[in-house]
């Protein structure tokens, strides 16, 4: 399986097709549903880079960061649906989740050279992957407060990438 | 407070949510042999070592850890006292702490805890499991099952009426109609399809919880096994990413039915972890 470390090119993308099985290693970014929406306005409002977060060629996995682990959550839930398209605009290249997306999510993906990837919710496995853990924003959210973590081979299915979707 | 009840929960607890049982570690070998596809393939086997790896360092087989969910079997000569229950609950208590279980009991009144503006409990052991549901059996034991669970097969279960029409086959064919939109939105397939058939919504639930807890994976009635075989043809496959394995099984309890036109099917798709389900003779 081919290996794609972080911050991720526009290359490594254009290398990429629906169905590839893939590692992701370096430093990933986490959120949900409570702070996407928080992380577009500050993005929008040009305050990340005083809170330390740098979004170009970056990853957002879809999940909560518990004693209990990491393990993605649905990305087709609403708010974080909502954010694929702002956020790959603001540099994110990869989205990793779980779950079916709409068809104009695949599009805006598309049309900011990014895409999306499902993982296992394999936690007992990917808790061996991660080296560390920080909160870099809303610490106030517990639980789903935007982290950075540091993984190592996070292994992924290629979902969604240049217009097309692995669900079509 | 009797100690060692309070340590046989704990214990049950954590083996529910770190846990696969035999049945279902075979149910997973026999899938991953059928699949023809590699992704598909992948995904089982990665589902699998997991489970694994899971059982080895008695950790969560999932970051979503669960809603403890207690089903009771009392045998004649057993006896269910105030001060059993509340063992019982601090069991539940430690073994979220153990595990750990995830820290999400939502804090504040009834306005907070529902639109979450009351902030999380730090503590794992505050998620409070649900009500504790009990059957009187001919064995005379009392057994304890701990049910862990996650959020995704609650957001897709469905708990709604089937008007029957005198023929059983009406009633599976819906159980199949609302079971492959609930797994294709999953996400966490392959899934283990619970049903439960009552007089109500309260008793459909009930028997949805015990076939549950009392499901196996190697015995599948015909009924079973035909929701099963229909459900896999949407083709769905593990994580949602297409395959020939949507559905490991169907576990299914029909209740006594009403004098009526009209079933209660509650149904849940459970997922690929599910049912994380242990067991303990107390």
């Amino acid at each position: 399986m081919k290996v794609i470390t972080t911050p991720i090119t526009d290359a490594d993308v254009q290398g990429l097709k629906v169905g590839d099985m893939i590692y992701i290693s370096g430093y990933i970014y986490t959120g949900r549903d409570a702070v996407l929406p928080k992380i577009e306005k500050d993005m929008d409002a040009g305050r990340l880079p005083e809170m330390g977060i740098d979004l170009q060629g970056g990853v957002i996995f879809h999940t909560a960061v518990s004693p209990a682990g990491t393990g993605p959550t649905s990305s087709n839930k609403l708010e974080i649906e909502a954010s694929i398209a702002p956020l790959s605009r603001g540099g994110i290249k990869l989205h990793l989740g779980k779950g079916k997306l709409k068809a104009e999510t695949v599009a805006a993906l598309q049309e900011y050279n990014a895409f999306y990837a499902v993982i296992p919710p394999v936690t007992a496995l990917l808790e061996s992957k991660v080296s560390s853990r920080e909160v870099m924003a809303y610490p106030e959210e517990g639980m789903e407060a935007f982290h950075r973590l540091y993984v190592h081979e996070f292994p992924c299915v290629v979902a969604a990438v240049h217009g097309r979707s692995i669900y079509d | 407070m009797d100690e060692r009840i309070v340590k046989l929960v704990c214990d049950t607890l954590v083996a529910a949510g770190s846990t696969f049982r035999p049945d279902q570690k075979e149910a997973y070998r026999r899938a991953m042999k059928n699949e023809s596809g590699e992704i598909a393939r992948w995904c089982l086997a990665t589902t699998l070592e997991n489970a694994e790896v899971a059982e080895k360092n008695r950790g969560p087989l999932c970051d979503d850890t669960g809603i403890p969910h207690l089903f009771l079997e009392l045998g004649p000569n057993r006896a269910l006292t105030g001060e059993l229950m509340e063992s019982i609950q601090e069991g539940v208590r430690q073994g979220l702490r153990t595990l750990p279980g995830r820290p999400m009991a939502i804090k504040g009144s009834d306005t907070q805890r529902l639109d979450q503006s009351g902030g999380l409990d730090e503590d794992s052991g505050a998620l409070a499991p649900a009500p504790l549901l009990v059957k009187n059996v001919e064995e005379d034991v009392m057994r304890l099952y701990v049910l862990m669970t996650g959020g995704g097969p609650a957001i897709r279960g469905i708990t709604h009426r089937v008007f029957h029409k005198h023929n059983a086959k009406v009633v599976a064919d819906e159980i199949i109609a609302r079971a492959k939109e609930g797994v294709a939105m999953l996400g966490c397939s392959p899934c283990t399809l619970a049903v439960g058939i009552g007089r109500s919504q309260y008793e459909a639930t009930a028997l949805m919880l015990e076939a549950m807890a009392k499901g196996n994976f190697n015995e599948q009635t015909e009924m079973e096994q035909y929701i099963t075989d229909e459900v896999n043809k949407t083709g769905v496959g593990p994580l949602g990413l297409g395959g020939d394995t949507s559905v490991l099984a169907t576990f299914m309890k029909v209740g006594p039915q009403r004098a009526s036109g009209v079933r209660v099917v509650a149904l849940r798709p459970c997922c690929c972890f599910e049912p994380r389900c242990a067991s303990v003779e107390l």
